[in-house]
Order: C-alpha cells, then sequence, then structure tokens
C-alpha cells in the first residue's frame, strides 16, 4: 500500500485549512522549500488540492503545480475541476494525474467528457464524505447522488481509484473513518484522506487494503514518511496480542467493577492453563492484595502459574522496589508491572530497566478522565496523583520501560468499551506498545483498541472468566475484520 | 533423554529447565566445565548482553567446554542470545567474538519497528513447525548460510540456524507455547 504525501495550496503557499474552513487556516510557506523539509524522495506521488481552485471553480495554483512536477514527483492534482479544459490545464502543467471532485459527483456527463479526454488511468475521482452523504463544491452543499451510486459511476467509467475523505475527520487528527472505508463495498483503489494522523492509523489503512493521503500529520512531523512506507510494506508482520488479566488477592482470582465490588472467581493456575489452551498471547497477575502477608501469598501464586504457563507472564500491583521486582522475577514472572511506586520515584523505572533490562519493565499505568485531561490514579485506582498520565507515559518510555499496561479506571469493570481516545493519546506519543486495559465487552471492542486506539495488545478479565467470550472467538473476529492475530 | 542445561547467571534458567523437563528430557543444571564438556546433548541459554554473557563463558572456561563437547559429538541447542553466542562475532558495543560455531554476526536492528522487539513473529521454516514464536531482542543475526529459520521485524532475520548437530533459536521456545515445546521436544528426542 502506499502512503502519499499532501499539500494543500493558498496563494503559492503550503496550507491547512481545519474541517475545509478558510477561516481555520495553518501556512507553512514556499511548497518546494516544505517538500525538502520533509524529504520526499524522487518518483514519490504527491497530492496537491489547489484551494483556490476548489472555492472559485478555476485552476488557480498552475505556476506552483508546473514547479513541483518538475521536481521528479508523480503529482495528482484536484480542487476546481469542473471541465475538460479545467483538467487539460493539469495535465499541461505536467500533473501525471487528475482528481476531479465535484463533477464526478454531480455532473456525470462532465466526468465521462474529462475520462474520453485523458484517459481513465489519468483521472482519480474525489469523493468527500460527511456523516454519509458526498458533499460538493468545496464541502458546501450536498451532491445528488449517493456514495454507492457515485462509486459505482466511476467504477463504470474505468477509473481506477477514488479519494474518499471524510470531512469530519480531516485536519482533525483524531483518526481516519475506518468503518467508512470498511463499508464502501468497491472494486476502486481506495485512498484515505482525512484524519489520518498516527503511524498505527497507516498500518490500520493497510490492513484494509486503503491507500492514503497525509498532509497536516506530515507537516507537523508526527509521522516520518520513510518509516510510513516501510511499514505499510508489511503491515502483518507483528500479530497483535490478546492478554487475559487474572486480578489476584490471597491466592484466589477475584474481579471488581472499577476496582470495587470484589468477588471470588476462581483458581488461578486452572485459569492461566486454560487461557493459554484457548490461545492467550501473554498473561497477566495483578496481584491486588494489600497487605505484606498478601505479597508473600502473591509470589507463590505467580510460582504456582509459572510453572504450569508456557506463554510469557506479566505481573503487577504493589511492587515497590528494586526487590519486589527481582522476587516477582524469581517466582516465574517474565515481565513486571510498576504503578504507584514508579510515580512516587521515576528512577525506580531506570534502575530496574538498568538492572534487569527494558524488556522486563511494564509500566502500569492507571488513568482516570479529570477536567478534560487524563490523571494518572494510584493505590489501586483510589487516589489522583496529579500527573498527567499522558506525559507520564512518555517520560516512562525514556526511563526504560519496555511497554505500558494503560487501565481507564472509568471504564474498568463496564464492559463498555475501551477508552479509544485514552489509548490514541498515549500510543500516539509512544514508540513502545500499550497494551489496552479497561472496559471489553464486545468483540468490536477490541478491534477498535488496536485500529483506532494504536493499542498493540488487547488486555481482558471479566469478560474471558465469565467466558462471555472466549479467545478464540475474539481472534476469529479480529482475524476476519483483517487484523493479525497469532494461530 | 539426558540433556545438560548450562546454569548461566544471565539466563532465565529456571523457566527454561521447567520446558525442558516437559518436554522430556533429564535434566542435569550445571556450570561445571568437565560436566559440560562431557555432555551428549547440552543447552546454552541466554538472555540481555551477548558481551556479558560471552565473558561469563570465558571466565568460568565454559566457553572450550561447549567447543569440546561439540567436537566430541555433542547436540547442542542455544537459546536466544545463547543462539547468538553460536556466531562469529557480534556487534553490540564494538565487537566481540562468538563461540564461532556456525558462520555469521549479530547485529542490532536497524528497521523502523521498536527496539528490543518484544512479542510473537511469525517464523517461515522447512525445519521448525512454521508458527510465531516470543522473541525478545535488540539483537540478531540477518543472514547465515546455516540458517534454518527466518522472520522479518523490519527485515529480514534469522530465526533459527543448524550447523550439523548445532542448533540456535532466537525465540524463547520456553514462552512460545505448543509450538516452542514442540521444538524443545525435537531436540531432546532427537539423536
Amino acid at each position: 500500500m502506499d502512503v502519499i504525501p499532501s499539500i494543500d495550496l493558498l496563494q503559492g503557499n503550503a496550507v491547512r485549512l481545519q474541517h475545509g474552513d478558510f477561516a481555520l487556516l495553518t501556512t507553512y510557506g514556499d511548497p518546494e522549500a516544505v517538500l525538502d523539509a520533509l524529504d520526499v524522495p524522487r518518483g514519490s506521488r504527491l497530492h496537491v488540492v489547489d484551494l483556490e481552485g476548489s472555492r472559485s471553480g478555476r485552476p488557480a495554483e498552475v505556476e506552483a503545480v508546473r514547479r513541483l512536477a518538475r521536481r521528479d514527483l508523480r503529482v495528482q492534482v484536484g480542487g476546481g475541476v469542473r471541465s475538460v479544459a479545467d483538467a487539460r490545464t493539469w495535465i499541461d502543467a505536467g500533473a501525471e494525474k487528475v482528481v476531479v471532485g465535484t463533477v464526478a459527483a454531480d455532473a456525470p456527463e462532465v466526468l465521462r467528457a474529462i475520462v474520453d479526454d485523458l484517459g481513465a488511468e489519468r483521472v482519480i475521482a474525489a469523493v468527500d464524505v460527511r456523516d454519509g452523504v458526498v458533499r460538493v463544491a468545496g464541502w458546501e452543499r450536498d451532491a445528488r447522488a449517493s456514495l454507492a451510486e457515485v462509486l459505482a459511476r466511476v467504477e463504470a467509467l474505468g477509473i481506477g481509484e477514488a479519494l474518499v475523505t471524510d470531512i469530519r475527520k480531516d485536519g482533525a487528527l483524531r483518526g481516519p473513518s475506518f468503518d467508512l472505508y470498511r463499508s464502501l463495498g468497491t472494486k476502486l483503489r481506495i485512498i484515505a484522506s482525512g484524519g489520518v494522523s498516527t503511524l498505527s492509523d497507516i498500518v490500520s489503512l493497510a490492513r484494509l487494503g486503503v491507500d492514503c493521503v497525509i498532509g497536516k500529520a506530515l507537516l507537523d512531523r508526527r509521522i516520518d514518511l520513510r518509516e510510513a512506507r516501510a511499514r505499510v510494506a508489511t503491515p502483518n508482520a507483528i500479530p497483535e496480542r490478546i492478554v487475559p488479566c487474572l486480578d489476584v488477592r490471597d491466592g484466589r482470582v477475584v474481579k471488581g467493577v472499577s476496582f470495587a465490588n470484589l468477588r471470588d472467581a476462581g483458581d488461578p493456575v486452572e485459569c492461566a492453563m486454560r487461557y493459554e489452551s484457548e490461545g492467550a498471547d501473554e498473561l497477566v497477575i495483578l496481584d491486588i492484595s494489600a497487605t505484606d502477608a498478601g505479597k508473600r501469598t502473591a509470589l507463590d501464586t505467580v510460582h504456582r502459574v509459572a510453572e504450569a504457563l508456557f506463554i510469557p507472564l506479566t505481573v503487577g500491583g504493589g511492587v515497590r522496589s528494586i526487590e519486589d521486582f527481582r522476587a516477582l522475577l524469581r517466582a516465574g514472572a517474565d515481565r513486571v508491572g510498576i504503578n504507584t511506586a514508579a510515580i512516587r520515584d521515576p528512577s525506580l523505572l531506570a534502575r530496574c530497566a538498568a538492572e534487569f533490562g527494558v524488556q522486563a519493565v511494564v509500566l502500569s499505568c492507571d488513568a482516570k478522565r479529570v477536567d478534560g485531561r487524563f490523571e494518572a490514579i494510584v493505590r489501586s485506582g483510589k487516589e489522583g496523583s496529579g500527573v498527567d498520565a499522558i506525559e507520564w507515559c512518555q517520560r516512562a518510555e525514556e526511563l526504560g520501560a519496555g511497554e505500558i499496561l494503560l487501565t481507564s479506571v472509568d471504564r474498568d469493570g463496564t464492559n463498555i468499551g475501551y477508552d479509544v481516545e485514552l489509548l490514541r493519546a498515549v500510543s500516539s506519543v509512544l514508540k513502545i506498545g500499550v497494551i489496552a486495559s479497561g472496559g471489553a465487552g464486545q468483540l468490536k471492542d477490541f478491534r477498535e483498541a488496536i485500529e483506532s486506539g494504536g493499542a498493540r495488545a488487547v488486555l481482558a478479565a471479566s469478560l474471558f472468566h465469565d467466558r462471555k467470550l472466549s479467545i478464540g472467538e475474539v481472534k476469529d473476529y479480529l482475524e476476519s475484520e483483517g487484523i493479525p492475530v497469532r494461530r | 533423554m539426558s540433556v545438560v542445561l548450562i546454569d548461566s547467571p544471565v539466563a532465565n534458567v529456571a523457566n527454561i529447565a521447567r520446558a525442558l523437563r516437559a518436554a522430556g528430557a533429564d535434566l542435569l543444571v550445571t556450570k561445571d566445565a568437565d560436566a559440560i564438556a562431557g555432555a551428549r546433548k547440552l543447552v546454552l541459554p541466554g538472555v540481555g548482553s551477548f558481551i556479558a554473557a560471552m565473558q561469563w563463558l570465558q571466565a568460568n572456561a565454559i566457553d572450550d567446554a561447549i567447543k569440546r563437547a561439540v567436537h566430541d559429538g555433542a547436540a547442542l541447542l542455544g537459546i536466544c542470545v545463547g543462539h547468538q553466542l553460536l556466531f562469529d562475532l557480534s556487534y553490540e558495543m564494538g565487537t566481540t567474538p562468538g563461540l564461532g560455531l556456525v558462520r555469521g554476526e549479530v547485529r542490532k536492528f536497524e528497521g523502523p519497528l521498536p527496539v528490543p522487539q518484544i512479542g510473537w513473529n511469525k517464523v517461515t521454516s522447512s525445519v521448525l513447525p512454521e508458527a510465531s514464536y516470543y522473541f525478545v531482542n535488540s539483537y540478531a543475526a540477518l543472514d547465515s548460510p546455516h540458517a534454518v529459520a527466518r522472520a522479518d521485524y523490519g527485515g529480514p532475520f534469522v530465526a533459527a540456524v543448524q550447523n550439523g548437530r548445532v542448533f540456535g533459536v532466537q525465540f524463547h521456545p520456553e514462552k512460545s507455547s505448543k509450538a516452542g515445546l514442540q521444538v524443545l521436544r525435537s531436540f531432546v528426542a532427537w539423536t
């Protein structure tokens, strides 16, 4: 799949609009200087939008496009192509392809004339969608035809590619509309546009067989073009992990809602063995006992589970020191999660990473929505720390955490879905992986955590424990939705 | 089948011991150079730093003991950093020579993916069961004439090697569920 850099032009400058609003404008300067700065390689496709053209209905940035086309780039230009003459103007300026929007949706006879004149291979149909309805004329009115009708018409003309933009997502960095791209049901090669703001977005689109243009995220250096292209070359190389979790107290598995109302739920060794045989990729044990006696019991529990388990085992809960960390590794844990103690003394993460390797260090972060931001919560979800959860996770990565186990305190035990916004906010600023935790209730929750949230692993406790879903069902579902899992 | 597991302090010996026993091994866990030199079947584990692991082997004369055992026809299985130690050299912090029992060099991953690799990765092989195995590594051999299994982490790397009776697996068979246990069972049963 391809990742196509995109620049919007206005009065000779590279700019971005938010939600298509000319009042919400960011200027990035001379387009050639911008391409140099972004290190766009020779031979790359380049998507150019003539914003004045899209507003006025006449090509405006002909000179700028002529300069860009001379740079050994395969330029595709859109914005305001309303006639054969407009389309010709761009091809004559050196563009490889013309992106046709409004007339593709609203004037099929003009689209046909453009295809007859240029050839279908030089035409990309652009379809802008808001709430499932095609919008035209610089997003200012509804098209006469439905989305399905427009795509069918484009396909019938022999055009191979359609650029589908979700207007609500454009420039907002909230992630593309995976549901929209899933629902298109067309043989056209689809280029996604709008909301693509993380590497994970690009990988998720590639898994759906969808190319994408990236503008704002590239300009803002949120995405590195070369890295993105390397990732989409093999989007299914690494399977996403399904991670059952056992909350353990006094040698028994327990489960509560939002860290309260605990109830007994069985023997940890039996649970662990069942999960491995069902295909669990890893097991997490969270020790929620508060006392020293409870901690000693937990070590014994970890030891007994490790004896029976041949998948990676991560253990967290009440880890206060290097000695606690070492004791859990000795008991058979492969990785240890640190939560409260690391917030109180962040150097603990660095010391554990130096002693045991970053692969053994998991930052367990419980986050809660407080006054419009995410706050890291300590002491088993009981107490605010005043620390911003997203900044804390970034800091933990620098200190040597190998992965983040990110639990939404608001969602924990509710089964209403992971907090995708939280996951996205954290995963998009980290190189290391995020394990999504808190709120899994149905199959689509697992998909959204990975696809939109950027999680590299999805954790659930009560859902698996109560056999509402099996690990196998989750894997079957994710695979059917194009997300790779271990078999 | 009798197997000698080298009791390296820079390894997760307990987990590997448990998995080898589950795979049918009659296990001796030791760091005694004579016992290692006389073994018919040897397992060399290792995690963390190549240099630290190699220095420990040398300080305890276990590098020579391993080579002697292999020369006398013993079968050897290296796991993770134990697998890396089998190669000619590693570029971890400068260059450090390895045991030289298989051809190739160990390098840091340089692809676009986060390092270390922590997780399951699909292995293609004509020798091992084709499955996903569990990896934890920042370094790997990118190629080797003795490669018998490969995987990809932002670029291809060697997942397993075989040179005569010397085997190495970059992944952790003891953490790779059924497929990993199958690899250990095959080694334990191999004659």
